[in-house]
């Protein structure tokens, strides 16, 4: 007990020492500044905010704001130039997309002619200093449709996964995926995630949002029972290093984007975007672009449930929980405005099936154009 | 197809098929979006080149990309075969925001924010033979005077600003020729090191060789014994049809 009590004693006795060593520095410093320091209280040892504090920072702001108008315009002006930061704060939207960013971005650079890969000769150029040169315009307009892409999964509820494995990606990668309000991946893809899915990710949390992504409580049981979410859409910054990841997607049916170089192959992912993988600058510009299309499509599905209008089909094997609790088995969930959504859903797939025949002639026509043109 | 796999491009009729067929029981949310955007074309290979007219000996190169050409790049190949050296001049090639060109004026060698260069030397010679209607070498005559101009006023800039420096008490590390003659100088000791090495094992093996008793060359004589032997070997004269005397055991030889 005596050893407690000294124990106690010297706890505060060391405390009253720096409070005492505080005071004779706030002394100082008031004495040498004009800038009055905040006395601290002893019994709390927290800092007394006074009004005249606030009168000081307000007259303080006063004076740093004719300093800045009276010396803000010395030095030189510089110029605008690349940022790379403004790439992660602040990335390009689909409208922004130019052939010069990505000239700039160095998205145009291929690999050397003998490691090319034939199959996206359509892509190529031409060659020069000995490496094959990427069309800019095919870029753009494959980055475009793939940026479409994301803007109506998204727009329909759907869940992208945003994959960038390479040294420095992981920055881009997070960024588009939290605009996109999707998932990322930076780290090495773990086979069997998709196919294995209930192995490896099993023990992620999932939750039951409404159409306003508020989460609806009450589902814990059902979502123990339920499989592991697989994602909706695919997009990977580098296909090369991923190719298990979209072989995966492949098997489950799940589309992918992916940026395409002119050794890798084409045919990997549903959509390439024939560009530079290499460059770290590209893959920003590009999971910017596409993240930022994600966002498009989020805010066009939350301007749609501020109406009332579901863009996607809810889930249909969950019940609510009170009616599960009142014991009603056979108890359809689907509200009628759901119905109605579903059956204009179908309508819209049965006219692409109608469309389907001539989608393909108008498809096939285009090529002949095409060629008679080549 | 063999040996192309094209499931990534199938998927939505894939995924239709498992729903005409009660596999699944909805479509996924990315149905309708892929079913409204299709994929592009692929695999297809267009015709780049020319094709070969007669003579199929050699396979045609008809589907092949093309080497991307401009008549700058013979200026570019005579400007830096006439001065390698700016070649080892560092080049920054990232670019701002793709406009560049767009900025320039070619009626004068140097431009806003683009470094005087061998570059600026073909496109102002270029600029030359289109608007003053200059011979190839004479537009390359004057393009090259502009840039020696300033290239000049570079290296005055250079040689002033380091005797202001040195003024106002900066120092600087070693010259070329002091790093020079201080590697020069290890190196000369490294040689003698070796060289007094070598001498000992050849004096070495020598005595290896030589298996009787050792003769010593030079024997310390006192200053009488050294004018006894000076007086028997005075004289004998070396350069005469006599020449040496045949004196065996002197303790000093001519």
């Amino acid at each position: 007990q005596r050893f407690l009590s000294s124990e106690i004693d010297s706890i505060e006795a060391s405390l009253q020492n720096s409070l005492k060593e505080t005071h004779s520095i706030e002394a100082y410093i008031n004495s040498a500044s004009s800038v009055p320091v905040p006395p601290i209280d002893p019994d709390t040892h927290a800092t007394t905010e006074t009004s005249s504090v606030s009168d000081s920072v307000a007259r303080y702001y006063q004076i740093y704001k004719e300093q800045e108008q009276l010396i803000g315009k010395i030095g030189s002006t510089v110029s605008p130039h690349y940022q790379p930061h403004t790439l992660l704060t602040n990335p390009p939207s689909p409208s922004d997309v130019t052939l010069e960013l990505l000239l700039a971005s160095g998205a145009h650079q291929g690999h050397h002619t003998s490691l090319w890969n034939p199959a996206n000769a359509r892509y190529i150029h031409g060659i020069r200093h000995g490496i094959h040169v990427i069309s800019l315009d095919v870029t753009a307009t494959h980055l475009r449709r793939a940026a479409k892409v994301v803007t109506e999964v998204t727009r329909r509820g759907g869940l992208v996964l945003f994959v960038g494995t390479r040294p420095g990606q992981d920055r881009c990668v997070v960024k588009a995926a939290q605009l996109a309000k999707g998932c990322h991946l930076f780290e090495r893809w773990i086979p069997g995630s998709i196919t294995n899915g209930q192995q490896i990710l099993g023990r992620c949390r999932t939750k039951v949002v409404n159409e306003k992504d508020e989460e609806v409580p009450g589902f814990e049981e059902q979502l123990y029972e339920r499989a592991v979410l697989k994602p909706d859409l695919v997009v990977c910054l580098n296909p090369l290093e991923n190719y298990v990841l979209l072989h995966e997607c492949g098997l489950n049916n799940i589309p992918t984007i992916g940026i395409i170089d002119t050794d890798a192959n084409p045919n990997w992912v549903t959509y390439p975007i024939p560009a530079n993988d290499d460059s770290l600058r590209c893959a920003q510009v590009i999971a910017g672009v596409l993240g930022r299309a994600g966002e498009q499509g989020q805010k066009l599905r939350l301007q749609a449930a501020e109406k009332g209008i579901i863009t996607y089909t809810p889930a249909q094997d969950l019940k609510l929980p009170d009616q599960k609790e009142a014991g009603d088995e056979s108890q359809d969930i689907l509200e009628p405005n759901d119905i109605e959504l579903l059956e204009k859903l179908l309508a819209e797939v049965k006219v692409e099936e109608a469309n389907d025949g001539k989608g393909r002639e108008g498809e096939e026509e285009q090529s002949d154009k095409q060629t008679d043109e080549n | 197809m063999g040996r192309y796999d094209f499931t990534p491009l199938r998927v939505r009729e894939a995924t239709k098929r498992l729903f005409e067929n009660h596999k699944i029981n909805t479509m996924p949310p990315w149905y309708i979006a892929v079913s409204g955007i299709p994929p592009a074309q692929t695999l297809t290979r267009p015709v780049m080149r020319a094709p070969r007219v007669k003579g199929h000996k050699k396979p045609s190169r008809m589907f092949q990309p093309m080497r991307i050409s401009y008549p700058e790049d013979e200026l570019r190949s005579e400007f830096f075969g006439d001065h390698p050296w700016e070649l080892a001049r560092p080049r920054v090639i990232l670019e701002n925001d793709g406009k560049d060109e767009k900025r320039w004026d070619w009626s004068r060698i140097v431009q806003p924010g683009k470094k005087l260069d061998g570059e600026s030397v073909v496109q102002r010679q270029m600029y030359l033979m289109e608007h003053s209607n200059l011979t190839k070498e004479a537009a390359y005559d004057q393009a090259r005077r502009e840039f020696y101009h300033y290239r000049h006023l570079e290296d005055v800039e250079r040689r002033i600003s380091k005797e202001e420096a040195l003024s106002t008490g900066a120092y600087f590390n070693k010259g070329a020729l002091e790093i020079g003659m201080e590697l020069e100088d290890v190196a000369y000791e490294n040689w003698k090191a070796w060289a007094t090495k070598q001498i000992e094992e050849t004096k070495q093996a020598r005595a290896q060789l030589y298996s009787g008793p050792v003769e010593q060359a030079t024997t310390e004589l006192e200053d009488e014994e050294m004018d006894e032997a000076l007086n028997e070997v005075q004289e004998s004269i070396l350069a005469t049809e006599k020449g040496q005397d045949a004196l065996g055991g002197v303790p000093i030889h001519v």
